[in-house]
């Protein structure tokens, strides 16, 4: 049965087999030894890279504050409701339990799903947030007992005088895909961060963002995070504060000057530019739109004709209407093609070919000088420099003045209105050639003048100064150049301001009020406007003149003032446009009024009046 | 004689080095078990422990049965796991995207795992029966070739590579030990050079062969198949020398390395238990394969010796296969370390195989009917 040869051969091969065996065991060994100990570290390396993560810690935002102190934007601590699905046995029921304490609508619910099944088990999904202290103590205090639910405090931007500074903070809101890829900061990348999307908030945002802090943590394969090893150096770095050179008592003062009205005013620093109040009215609650406004209610206020979202202060383009004569007067005084004592007769209108062009006053001034021409704001004394002066000389000065520029306040979108010339219209209308008759509408601040209340402020600070060509700021440390030389005769701008002053001071003025603007007698001056929205018609023509309170809303007159004060030493200027407020010596010199008045008060340069000098509506809301 | 004495008398026989040996890797797979489950008893761990010991009670059955059993039921037990291949393939419970299960209506049986004993019993028989002379002949490896082909086709169909390579070359091994000719294994060699990269490219499914490629490149695809063999590479290299100590190792923790408790266990054991823990395993290995190998060589006739030598060449393989595919040297092709690793079906497999060998060790005296010239 044992072949000899047979079993040597079957010994010798299975020798050969085990040979090769131990050859493996050896190749293994060899690899097992090149591994663990020639390339440990490099793969003890690669175990650590696994092991440990960064998370991104999102920085306090940096608050926003006016002039005093006065804390316009902060962050609040937010408090929200978290599900984690993973320790959730039952959606629905655990969902009903919380119904118990806060009301959850069905859409919120369906998110909540949707929520769940995009993200792993692990990830925390919002359930709520905003919430009131009163339903988070509830919630916290039921919580145990519903297992997978995480009562969290977190950091809202909030907005303590709610919508009175909105046109100038603007709002924060998620990081949009446009952001992410213009700015390669990691917080963008994170579902907490907001970012600035408008206004000083978006102006400010490299100050107000701070430093993303990063914390090492541990996290499995399926990146569930198993520990926190915080380090020192890596701690967020908060966003610095920002201080406006606003007023907020100032601008609270606007606001209830202006009430139901909409409209834009800007009161500025003649000396430094520094921006004391720029409101646009009506406002909306900076609050709602970070905290989430239905899409209806977007629609509302966007289908709202006084277009709440719309910055008027700084991108509501009007024509500056008689506010312009300042312009054309001191033009008409730079070219010496005038004599201020020189009269000129108006009878009420003008006749230019076969057109005839009215003064607002129907029945005429009869004979004014130039300064009579600013304080009764006699149209037929500016029909007549219409054809002394060409437009590109008054384009000149009104450049020169501040128009037909816009200025960057770091909060964007603003309108550089329109200071037309004879090459503007050669290139931009059809009808290219410059007319007698469109100098005369532009002379008196119509037809294709376009002003903001932010560039009329800028001229009459610019006029208050006298020299430096001053240029508006907000925000408090931004580096402002030093202001350039206007260069005009001071001759020629006290004709101009004392003109203003008499507007305001002496009766006959259009703005003239029997009250003094402080017990001390600090005089104001200033310049009404009436800025017309439709022009007249045939049939109006033909019926008589429809008065501007019988029209529709949309159709009435806007109603501008400019002025500065005091009078003697100029420290403010205040533009304010009503919209459809009717005539420039109502609403828009009452409103500036007031507003010159308060600032002087504010900056302790008068008194103020008393007690019954207070604001209608004592005690408002603002 | 007494049966009960009988009973005593073999079992005293029994070559019990060996069993100890199994036990002692048996009960590092409990331990690393243990440990790649985070410490959890009855994730696994328990589970192992209780197979190997019925396992064992399983190998100590057939390790008394009569090897002339073994050899009247070698073809018997091979046609009956062609058959139940057969079975799976056309009415085969499909899992994880292959056939390999039939469902028996109780439990579900691989029967590929039967056939990895039974392709070495019926070789066994076969050459015993052939005789060494005409091992080369014609007719010879015409046979063989048809006792091989037959299983390994059924068993790629399900597609199941890891396994028809582990059938393969058992059977090619022993086909070898029965002693061919060198001259018709260098004409076999030159054939397989031609031959294998026709078969990668034309008998494999596209699964099989991306893992060939990322076995290369493990880069290509580092989130798929190539996250296996660097996951478990770091793992290992992150051990060094000593290893970060038991249920230490952070990747394991992380869970980082998949199918850690199974075919990736030996990452556990090297990232633990360092280099000095990998050597050791290794060392029980070769000791287990050794002692194999010696029994095999005590035995007198060819069934015995080419069923112990078959046997140890399986389970050699395993060890090779699985070691080599942690350790980035091979692709990764789903083969369990045996006695460690998790899993029913290869104890059972393994534990039986052990036992035909003491069988044939115990029983080495037992006349068998004569093999051909």
């Amino acid at each position: 049965m044992i072949e000899g040869n047979d079993n040597v051969s079957l010994t010798r091969r299975s020798l050969i087999l085990s040979g090769g065996g131990i050859g493996i065991f050896g190749l293994l060994g060899t690899r097992l030894y090149h591994l663990q100990v020639r390339r440990a570290e490099d793969y003890s390396a690669l175990s650590e890279n696994n092991r440990f993560n960064y998370n991104i810690i999102v920085p306090s935002r940096g608050r926003i504050l006016d002039r005093g102190g006065n804390v316009l934007a902060l962050n609040r601590q937010d408090y929200r409701v978290e599900l984690i699905a993973e320790q959730v046995k039952d959606i629905d029921l655990t969902l009903s339990k919380i119904a118990e304490v806060i009301t959850l609508s069905d859409p919120t619910r369906e998110r909540i799903r949707k929520d769940i099944k995009k993200h792993a088990k692990f990830v925390p999904v919002l359930v709520e947030d905003h919430l009131s202290w009163e339903d988070f103590s509830a919630l916290n205090i039921r919580a145990p007992e519903i297992p997978g639910v995480v009562p969290k405090v977190g950091e809202g931007r909030a907005y303590p005088y709610n919508g009175v500074f909105c046109h100038v903070l603007g709002e924060v809101g998620k990081a949009k895909p446009s952001d992410v890829e213009n700015d390669k900061d990691p917080l963008l990348r994170q579902p907490t961060f907001r970012i600035g999307q408008s206004g000083v908030e978006k102006g400010a945002e490299q100050r107000l963002r701070g430093k993303a802090g990063r914390l090492k943590v541990e996290v499995n394969a399926v990146g569930r995070i198993v520990r926190e090893w915080p380090e020192a150096n890596n701690r967020a770095k908060a966003g610095a504060d920002v201080y406006l050179t606003i007023d907020a008592p100032l601008q609270e003062h606007a606001a209830e000057q202006f009430g139901e009205d909409s409209g834009g005013t800007v009161v500025i620093d003649v000396q430094t530019g520094e921006v004391r109040t720029l409101l646009s009215m009506p406002f909306y609650d900076g609050n709602r739109m970070v905290s989430g406004i239905s899409s209806e209610e977007l629609a509302v206020m966007n289908s709202d004709p006084k277009t709440p979202f719309n910055n008027k202060a700084v991108r509501g383009v009007y024509p500056p209407a008689s506010t312009f004569k300042m312009v054309v007067m001191l033009a008409a005084l730079e070219t010496g093609l005038v004599n201020p004592e020189e009269r000129v007769i108006c009878t009420g209108h003008t006749k230019v070919g076969n057109k005839k062009f009215h003064c607002w006053r129907r029945r005429g001034h009869g004979p004014v000088n130039l300064v009579q021409s600013l304080q009764y704001s006699c149209d037929v004394y500016y029909y007549e420099m219409a054809h002394r002066i060409g437009i590109d000389t008054v384009h000149d000065v009104a450049v020169r003045l501040g128009l037909g520029q816009s200025y960057d306040l770091g909060i964007q979108s603003r309108a550089s209105g329109l200071i037309p010339n004879r090459a503007w219209k050669q290139k931009n209308r059809r009808d290219g050639w410059w007319r007698l008759g469109d100098s005369i509408n532009a002379f008196i601040g119509q037809g294709y003048v376009l002003s903001t209340p932010l560039q009329l402020a800028v001229m009459t600070a610019r006029l208050a100064n006298g020299q430096q060509a001053i240029r508006p700021h907000v925000i408090i440390g931004e580096n402002i150049p030093e202001f350039a030389d206007m260069n005009f005769d001071p001759a020629h701008l006290d004709i101009v301001r004392e003109s203003m002053r008499q507007v305001c001071m002496v009766p006959g003025g259009t703005a003239y009020r029997d009250l003094p603007l402080g017990p001390s007698g600090v005089d104001m001056a200033g310049k009404t406007g009436t800025g017309q929205v439709t022009g007249i018609s045939a049939s109006e023509r033909a019926t008589g003149v429809v008065h501007n309170r019988d029209k529709e809303w949309r159709f009435r007159d806007h109603s501008i003032f400019v002025g500065f004060a005091p009078f003697e030493s100029p420290r403010f200027a205040v533009g304010t446009i009503v919209e459809h407020g009717g005539s420039g010596s109502g609403r828009a010199a009452d409103i500036s009024r007031a507003l010159l008045q308060k600032s002087l008060e504010l900056d302790g340069l008068i008194v103020p009046p008393p007690a019954e000098e207070s604001p209608k509506e004592p005690g408002g809301t603002l | 004689m007494n049966l009960w004495s009988f009973f005593w008398q073999k079992i005293y026989e029994i070559n019990w080095v060996l069993p100890a040996l199994i036990y002692m890797l048996g009960l590092i797979g409990v331990a690393m078990i243990f440990a790649a489950t985070d410490g959890v008893w009855n994730h696994g761990a328990q589970q192992h422990l209780v197979r190997l010991i019925m396992a064992g009670g399983l190998m100590i059955f057939v390790a008394l049965i009569d090897i002339r059993v073994w050899y009247h039921l070698a073809y018997p037990i091979y046609a009956g796991a062609l058959a139940l291949l057969a079975g799976v393939h056309y009415f085969g419970v499909v899992k994880n995207g292959s056939r390999r299960w039939l469902d028996l209506g109780i439990t579900d049986i691989q029967p590929s795992e039967i056939m990895k004993l039974a392709i070495v019993l019926a070789l066994a028989r076969y050459y015993h029966d052939l005789g060494k002379d005409r091992v080369s002949h014609v007719f010879g490896l015409f046979g063989a070739l048809v006792l091989i082909a037959m299983p390994a086709q059924f068993i790629l169909q399900q597609p199941d590579l890891g396994t028809t390579l582990l059938l393969t070359m058992t059977a090619l091994a022993m086909v070898f030990l029965a002693g061919i000719n060198w001259r018709v294994i260098v004409a076999g060699l030159a054939t397989a050079a031609v031959a294998v990269p026709l078969f990668v490219r034309f008998g494999l499914q596209e699964y099989q062969r991306k893992r060939i490629m990322t076995f290369f490149d493990p880069s290509i695809d580092p989130t798929g198949a190539g996250y296996h063999i660097t996951q478990s590479k770091i793992a290992l290299g992150s051990g060094g020398v000593s290893g970060k100590g038991f249920m230490q190792g952070t990747q394991r923790q992380l869970e980082y390395v998949p199918e850690n408790r199974t075919d990736f266990i030996f990452t556990v054991i090297g990232e633990e238990f360092g280099l000095v823990g990998g050597l050791i395993t290794m060392l029980l290995y070769m000791m287990l394969i050794g002692i194999c190998v010696w029994m095999a060589l005590q035995c007198r006739h060819r069934f015995s010796q080419l069923l112990v030598l078959g046997l140890t060449a399986t389970f050699s393989l395993y060890v090779f296969i699985n070691l080599a595919m942690v350790m980035g040297l091979a692709p990764v092709v789903g083969v369990p370390l045996p006695l460690i690793s998790y899993g029913g079906t290869v104890i059972l497999t393994v534990m039986t195989g052990f036992g035909l060998m003491l069988s044939a060790h115990l029983y080495m005296q037992s006349e068998l009917p004569r093999g051909g010239r």
